[in-house]
């Protein structure tokens, strides 16, 4: 019987779709046999961020609705052999077209074949959002070092707080070195100490994310890449290990870091 | 045999008091009220307390008693006073007077209301809010919204460990906080607010609650 962990927000564009897709690789990657759930149901990407958009021929609608059977749907990720599949949103209906019973239904029967089965949330508090919970047993939070992420996490976990699932744990996504460094941006203590949950662990910024999704090839593929590090370092988290959090600060700046700072004093 | 008088006039200094009977027939009582209120020996303007004892009266036969008793003209009814109160009326004083606990953080979108004072164990998150007819006292930071006294108790103050609220109110005053308040931003730690004589909110040291709000405290002890 495997897990379903549904990973949220509350503001859109903190990262929810890539933080899905990456965890989902690790996942798969460390050997585990995981299930990847879009519920932003018309307005899907998680797929595109996959590399698996031309492979798509039905999409969760189409089950919920009866039109085909769930592993018809399922669409098998050739890298992972049988490890990682994707279970796509619909696009062209809205998001009322499925109902949380339905949605809970449907994460039972996956977690009798799955691990794993992560559930991409879409952004806001309305029908999506209750969809995307109901079938989940864990959340994770992603927020960023913004005050309008932090802001829309804390309203999340206020609502996550009243479902009959874990206490969620917190993903800080894009940590801008430079920025944390220079006080302009919150620092991780000060989010985990507002929000009072768990972390589970901090992405830092990375431009590769950006250039790895548009190619549709999670960035957690890489292994030298540090953003990647941080997704892969989540997934042992929630695997059960307990690895320590990687160090924010940069420690003594290089050389043309002091070079730069000569002249901008 | 005689019939017993229902309806008995008192006169004290404070002026003129009908003590009802609270064992005979209402209907009864109305007519003698009626023939006392038109009673020719009664002169001038006088005003009248009404005490009608263990009887219980509805607000309906308040209206009505005090009806009868002003029709001759010359009754004024000041007050109507009973020794009985309903059960829910009972209950809702109750609870108005008990303190509600909340232990957890109200984040950002949540409410939390009581009936009586409120006591917050957690923070208070930006664009949380907390409300309560009575005091709020909240072991935490405060930085969201509190209204206390939101039935118009213009006696209760909010104090918190840590006050960086956003929105204070009591009663019907609204005080928008943080950046405009100096002495919040400076020191936020261990702080009340109360609704000072002039009609504004006031923030004070807690340790000044005792000598600000003396009825407050309920609990004599320290000896």
């Amino acid at each position: 019987m495997g897990e379903a962990i549904v990973i949220t927000s509350g503001k859109g564009g903190v990262g929810k779709t890539t933080s899905s897709a990456n965890l989902g690789t690790a996942l798969a990657l460390q050997g585990k046999k995981v299930c990847l759930v879009d519920t932003d149901i018309g307005l899907r990407n998680l797929d595109v961020i996959l590399g698996l958009e031309n492979r798509i021929i039905y999409d969760l609608v189409d089950v919920i609705e009866g039109r085909c059977r769930i592993q018809q749907a399922l669409v098998k990720d050739k890298r992972f052999e049988d490890r990682l599949f994707l279970l796509p949103a619909a696009q062209t209906t809205d998001k009322n077209a499925v109902t949380p019973e339905q949605m809970k239904d449907l994460i039972t029967e996956l977690k009798r074949d799955y691990d794993y089965i992560l559930i991409d949330c879409p952004a806001g508090i309305e029908q999506g959002y209750k969809n995307a919970v109901a079938g989940a047993d864990r959340a994770i939070v992603v927020t960023t070092p913004e005050i309008s992420a932090v802001r829309d996490a804390d309203r999340i976990i206020g609502l996550l707080e009243q479902e009959d699932i874990e206490p969620p744990k917190l993903i800080i996504n894009r940590i801008r070195r430079n920025l944390i460094n220079s006080g302009d941006t919150l620092d991780v203590n000060d989010i985990t100490t507002h929000l009072s949950i768990d972390l589970l662990g901090i992405v830092l910024d990375d431009e590769n994310v950006i250039s790895s999704s548009n190619k549709g090839e999670p960035v957690v593929m890489d292994p030298n890449n540090p953003a990647a590090l941080g997704y892969r370092n989540i997934a042992r988290r929630i695997l059960g290990e307990s690895v320590p959090l990687m160090s924010v600060d940069t420690g003594k700046p290089g050389f043309f870091g002091k070079l730069k700072s000569l002249f901008t004093k | 045999m005689s019939k017993q008088q229902v309806v008995t006039i008192k006169g004290t200094k404070d002026g003129l008091i009908l003590r009802l009977d609270d064992q005979c027939a209402y209907s009864d009582l109305l007519e003698e009220l009626g023939k006392k209120a038109q009673d020719p020996g009664l002169e001038g303007a006088v005003e009248v307390q009404i005490h009608t004892g263990s009887r219980y009266c509805s607000d309906q036969a308040a209206k009505e008693i005090i009806q009868i008793v002003q029709s001759a003209g010359h009754l004024r009814v000041s007050k109507i006073q009973s020794d009985v109160i309903t059960m829910e009326e009972c209950n809702h004083r109750v609870q108005e007077q008990q303190s509600e606990t909340y232990i957890g953080i109200v984040r950002s979108g949540q409410e939390v209301r009581a009936k009586g004072d409120l006591v917050v164990i957690g923070d208070v998150n930006p664009n949380g809010h907390v409300s309560a007819a009575g005091s709020i006292y909240i072991l935490g930071r405060l930085k969201g919204k509190a209204h206390a006294g939101n039935a118009g108790n213009r006696e209760a103050v909010i104090a918190a460990s840590w006050l960086e609220a956003t929105h204070l109110m009591i009663a019907d005053q609204m005080e928008t906080m943080t950046d405009e308040l100096a002495i919040l931003s400076e020191h936020p730690e261990m702080e009340c607010a109360y609704l000072h004589t002039n009609g504004f909110i006031a923030i004070d040291r807690l340790q000044d609650l005792r000598l600000l709000r003396p009825g407050l405290s309920t609990f004599k002890g320290g000896c």
